[in-house]
């Protein structure tokens, strides 16, 4: 009994531990935007602020416009491409899953490939022909690749979630006389749901985030993205303030944080069911 | 017509792949066979295998392949083995662990050039940075406070202590999913043949995850070749060229000097490098098909 009790507070020891390691930056950060100037540069320097103010989030709305621009360029190309992620691969993966029809192996071998090929492979032609149809600097210069590098894996997902729907609702369906158009869009796709939101959440994570394309191919400032502009500001704030860096990382940050903790059983569920099937 | 109807569906899907993704990999083949720099010269010139020749002789691509295999070498590892002690520790029946698992997860989604964000000037800088704090004013070890990333000695493992903090929580759900799915059955039998619990990880657990192994193995490769946000962003290659690795050395190629044949030369390398590797992988943890 007594070896039970010491296992278990052990174990959960352990588990704050783990936790805290993970969560211990996101903490710190936090704490640091709602500190005061004088009290971050305060020596020694203190964990938790002392008194919470939100200058540091008022100095970014206000005066770092860069800001504002990154974040609804970060914003309207996300939700372009998010959107036609999910249009192009659930009608794509509806081909797939349901029609009779060769080239599911090719598509699952096509993932693969695409998982495993650095970026950069793509990237480089990308830029030459981006260059020569003016697209750089434009935000559909980079909806254009964001879509379709997330399409394979959306197409995967949506595949195998078109495919685990019984055949019969689309049959009958058809026997009424809906065209396939009117199937997928009225019978199946509401069905498909968690597989939808499952692909929306990935790809919004990898869009968000997504770097290195950003970096090459928006090279005015009024074109960066939120990962592209705010190491800008990191080498600003540097020098003159870390507050402000504290505040506009949280706010970085906020949007897909809202939406990983609404969406997450999808997420998870997602991950954890494709490691299966894998 | 079902044939044709299909094919309506693919096109708006296939024609972006093909734009965005099948014909760049065709094109940056060429180009790697090519001498072309995208400012002054009009077209690539085709020389064979000249450009392949040129990169794995030069000076700071051996730099940034042994760097690469430095990071490689010991996250790899980290990852595996510290991933599968987090999943065992998620697959425990304790009160709150969902709470854990979010947290693990969470540097997940966050992107890799905000991480650089968050490490470089809120963690690791020297003066007001927080691990320097609790090292010198919290844990009494003043000698240990150090600019991290400006020490040719620390500036890689501190790369890849956060590119670990990073990957863990994927690569641990990854485990988690192969852990729930071993039927609680084998360990009962295990259980009446006497085994301890060490001997049930051993000999029930370990054997059953071959699939996750082999998903997770891939994956840890891919993050392993593939190192370009940590040091573009914390420490540009620096101090000494100590952290230049393979895809930043292809990306100061592509996007610095617009050596495009020498940078696609150096991607398909990459490339190369992760197929092996993965081709390796599936080899070690292939399964016994009768």
């Amino acid at each position: 009994m007594l070896f039970k009790w010491t296992s278990r507070i052990i174990l959960y020891g352990a588990a704050a531990l783990v936790s805290l390691a993970f969560l211990a930056p996101f903490i710190w950060v936090l704490f640091v935007s709602f500190k005061s100037n004088a009290e971050i540069f305060q020596v020694p320097i203190t964990i938790f602020p002392h008194h919470i103010v939100l200058d540091q989030y008022d100095h970014v709305m206000r005066q770092m416009s860069e800001f504002a621009i990154y974040f609804l360029n970060s914003t309207i190309v996300s939700v372009v491409s998010l959107g036609a992620v999910l249009l192009l691969s659930s009608l794509a993966g509806y081909a797939f899953g349901t029609m009779a029809f060769r080239g599911n192996k090719f598509m699952l071998g096509l993932v693969l490939v695409v998982l495993t090929i650095p970026y950069a492979v793509y990237l480089i032609p990308v830029f030459i022909l981006e260059n020569h149809l003016n697209l750089v600097d434009t935000r559909l210069g980079l909806i254009l690749p964001y879509t379709a590098l997330n399409l394979p894996l959306a197409i995967f997902i949506m595949r195998g979630t078109f495919r685990n729907i019984p055949h019969e609702l689309e049959d009958a369906a058809q026997i009424d006389g809906a065209s396939r158009l009117g199937t997928w869009y009225r019978v199946m796709l509401p069905i498909a749901a968690p597989g939808v939101a499952a692909t929306g959440i990935f790809t919004y994570v990898m869009v968000w985030s997504e770097f290195m394309f950003s970096r090459a191919l928006m090279l005015s400032k009024d074109a960066y993205t939120l990962p592209v502009g705010i190491t800008f500001l990191q080498s600003e704030a540097q020098s003159w303030n870390f507050g402000v860096l504290a505040a506009a990382i949280v706010l970085t940050l906020l949007p897909v944080l809202i939406v990983f903790l609404l969406l997450q059983r999808f997420l998870v569920k997602g991950i954890m069911e494709g490691a299966l099937k894998g | 017509m079902e044939e044709l109807s299909a094919y309506a569906f693919l096109l708006p899907a296939l024609l972006l792949i093909l734009a965005f993704m099948i014909y760049p990999m065709g094109d940056s083949f060429y180009l790697s066979f090519t001498k072309y720099n995208f400012v002054y010269d009009k077209a690539p010139h085709f020389v064979g295998l000249q450009t392949y020749l040129a990169v794995l002789q030069d000076g700071p691509f051996i730099t940034a392949l042994k760097n690469t295999a430095y990071f490689a070498v010991i996250f790899f590892p980290f990852l595996i083995i510290l991933s599968l002690g987090v999943a065992l520790l998620l697959n425990l029946p304790l009160h709150g662990i969902t709470f854990v698992r979010t947290s693990v997860f969470l540097p997940v989604i966050v992107s890799l050039a905000l991480t650089g964000v968050i490490f470089q000037g809120m963690i690791l800088s020297g003066k007001f940075g927080l691990l320097n704090h609790i090292l010198g004013n919290v844990l009494g070890l003043k000698s240990w406070t150090h600019n991290w990333l400006a020490d040719t000695r620390t500036a890689m493992p501190a790369i890849i202590a956060i590119s670990l903090w990073k990957y863990i929580g994927f690569e641990a759900l990854i485990f988690l999913a192969g852990l729930q799915a071993i039927p609680e059955t084998l360990y009962d039998a295990a259980k009446i043949d006497g085994a301890d619990s060490w001997q049930q990880l051993i000999h029930v657990t370990l054997p059953n995850l071959r699939e996750s192994f082999a998903l997770v193995g891939i994956w840890g490769i891919i993050q392993s070749v593939k190192v370009f946000e940590q040091p573009f962003i914390m420490t540009q290659g620096g101090p000494a060229n100590s952290t230049l690795t393979l895809y930043y050395y292809t990306w100061i190629n592509a996007f610095d000097f617009f050596k495009m044949g020498a940078a696609s030369a150096s991607a398909y390398l990459i490339a190369f490098l992760i197929m092996i590797f993965s081709l390796l992988n599936m080899y070690l943890t292939r399964g016994e098909r009768v």
